[in-house]
């Protein structure tokens, strides 16, 4: 936002409370992330039924925010910076949104999985997961210091994480192979992996809304990516 | 007209410095205007908007103490030069002020008085055809082509409005300035003046001063945004609108004045 407040006071409540909403929004989906993968590492089933109740909230959110936006261009018309913060104010909740969504899916499969998973998979999984965590974390934070610099950071890092994944996917795919007992819980672990992936997908999304909330540009070049995914199926 | 996709300019203002007296109204003005566009003019009350429209047709002259310096440079030809023919200029370069003004003189006078001064038309024929096209192009003619002969202040707000735009027309100036034409017309008069304006941009050059900025926004494919007397910022619409460079107009155009 402008350094200068808005002459109509109103307005200006309107718009901060908007972005609260976003804020707040985010560190549900945050926390929704962190529990369903503590669930997956503790077998926590408190947890992951935590995060499925939680996602009803972070829906809720998004309602109002969709509301709120609507209001504003109806309402007040918004211009330039305005115009930026809420528009992308609904596409940032929309990702937020899937992100909830995302989570809940994941702590949805983990009360199906077994107790005694092998731990190279655990490991390989959270090493994905907690770096997604940090990725969503830098760019709450960036949303909040409307740092451009941080979007993109955040936007880069993207990589990494496909790199994370297409490991994971390997050692998964590996369990599965092994043995036929591990179908379920191998399938399983593919989607929870696969969904914590596409958080960050959602992630690099927010960043892409941010840069162009602080810059009024777009961010230019083709998205990071990262090594090949594997193809799971034999030839 | 498009030389290579890129507008023509029409008009060039040049280090333009105005004074009322020892007071300082404008401050060294530089602005291109391109042809075919409709260029908007924001900014808040008293920075000087009118002002700089004046100066495009020397209509500052009518004013003793207003004193123009610098530039306005039209088809080549700098009209603050001595040589310069003030009446063909107003020919060239019309004007619609923010309350319609119609001649206390029937609807076809009204529009008639132009072309007639300036020896437009040979016969009554002629006449009547400018008065009509005139009357056309300002999406007057069809509610008033039954009552030319009654006295245009008799018309709404609207109507007069789009009278004047008419009369402005009838003289086919090739520039036509326009000071808040619509800040006392209802929502509808003032679409249709919008939808004109879209319309008169193909013959004409349009410069408009508003204090809406949505209206702004709608109607001009340029904008400059005044502030102080100076030209703070000047460039395509939508970016000013979407992503200006200078934080006073940002501050201005969201409502953060002052
Ligand atoms: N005839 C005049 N005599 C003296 N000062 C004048 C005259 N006309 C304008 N001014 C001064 O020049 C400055 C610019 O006035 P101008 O009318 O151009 O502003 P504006 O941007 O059109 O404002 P508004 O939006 O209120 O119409 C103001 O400070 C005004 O007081
Ligand atoms: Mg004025």
């Amino acid at each position: 936002m402008s350094e200068a407040p808005h002459t109509v006071k109103s307005y200006e409540e309107e718009l901060k409370n908007l972005n609260s909403n976003i804020v707040k929004m985010g560190g549900f989906c945050e926390e929704a992330l962190v529990k369903a993968t503590q669930a997956i590492i503790s077998r926590n089933s408190d947890n992951a039924e935590t995060v499925i109740k939680n996602d009803e909230k972070i829906d809720k959110f998004e309602t109002l925010v969709e509301q709120q936006v609507v209001n504003l261009i109806a309402l007040r018309q918004p211009m330039a910076i305005d115009l930026r913060e809420t528009v992308t104010a609904l596409k940032i909740s929309s990702d937020l949104e899937r992100i909830g969504d995302l989570a809940k899916n994941i702590s949805k499969r983990t009360l199906l999985l077994n107790e005694n998973l092998p731990k190279n998979l655990i490991d390989a999984l959270v090493r994905v997961s907690s770096n997604v965590q940090k990725q969503l974390k830098s760019i709450l934070d960036a949303y909040l210091d409307r740092s451009s610099a941080m979007a993109v950071n955040v936007w880069e890092g993207d990589e990494y994480i496909d790199d994370l994944t297409n490991l994971c996917m390997q050692e998964v795919i590996k369990y599965l192979k092994e043995n036929e007992k591990n179908l379920d819980d191998g399938t399983h672990l593919l989607f929870v992996t696969k969904n914590i992936e596409r958080i960050g997908d959602h992630t690099t999304n927010i960043a892409e809304q941010i840069y162009y909330l602080v810059t009024g540009e777009y961010l230019e070049g083709d998205r990071p990516k990262g090594t090949e995914p594997v193809v799971t199926g034999e030839k | 007209m498009k030389k290579n996709g890129v507008n023509m300019i029409k008009i060039s203002a040049k280090n333009v410095d105005v004074f009322y007296g020892k007071k300082q109204a404008l401050f060294n003005i530089n602005l291109d205007i391109e042809e075919n566009q409709v260029t908007a003019l924001i900014g808040p009350s008293g920075c000087g908007k009118s002002t700089f429209l004046r100066c495009l047709n020397r209509m500052n002259d009518v004013i003793d103490i207003c004193k123009v310096q610098g530039e306005i440079v039209i088809n080549d030809f700098n009209i603050n030069d001595k040589g310069c023919d003030v009446v063909r200029l107003r020919e060239k370069i019309g004007m619609v002020f923010q309350k319609p003004n119609p001649f206390p003189k029937t609807l076809y006078e009204n529009i008639s008085y132009g072309p007639s001064i300036h020896g437009m038309a040979q016969s009554k024929q002629e006449m009547d055809e400018i008065v009509e096209i005139s009357l056309k192009k300002a999406a007057l003619w069809e509610e008033v082509k039954d009552r030319l002969h009654e006295p245009g202040t008799g018309l709404s707000g609207g109507q007069q409005q789009r009278l004047c735009i008419a009369r402005a027309i009838s003289v086919q100036p090739e520039v036509i300035l326009m000071d808040e034409p619509c800040s006392a017309l209802d929502p509808i008069a003032t679409a249709q003046i919008e939808e004109l304006i879209d319309e008169l941009k193909k013959e004409h050059t349009i410069i408009i001063v508003t204090h809406s900025m949505a209206q702004a926004a709608r109607v001009s494919q340029r904008t400059g945004f005044f502030h102080l007397g100076e030209l703070i910022e000047h460039g395509l619409t939508d970016k000013i609108f979407k992503n200006p460079d200078n934080t006073k107009t940002q501050d201005y155009i969201t409502g953060r004045f002052g």
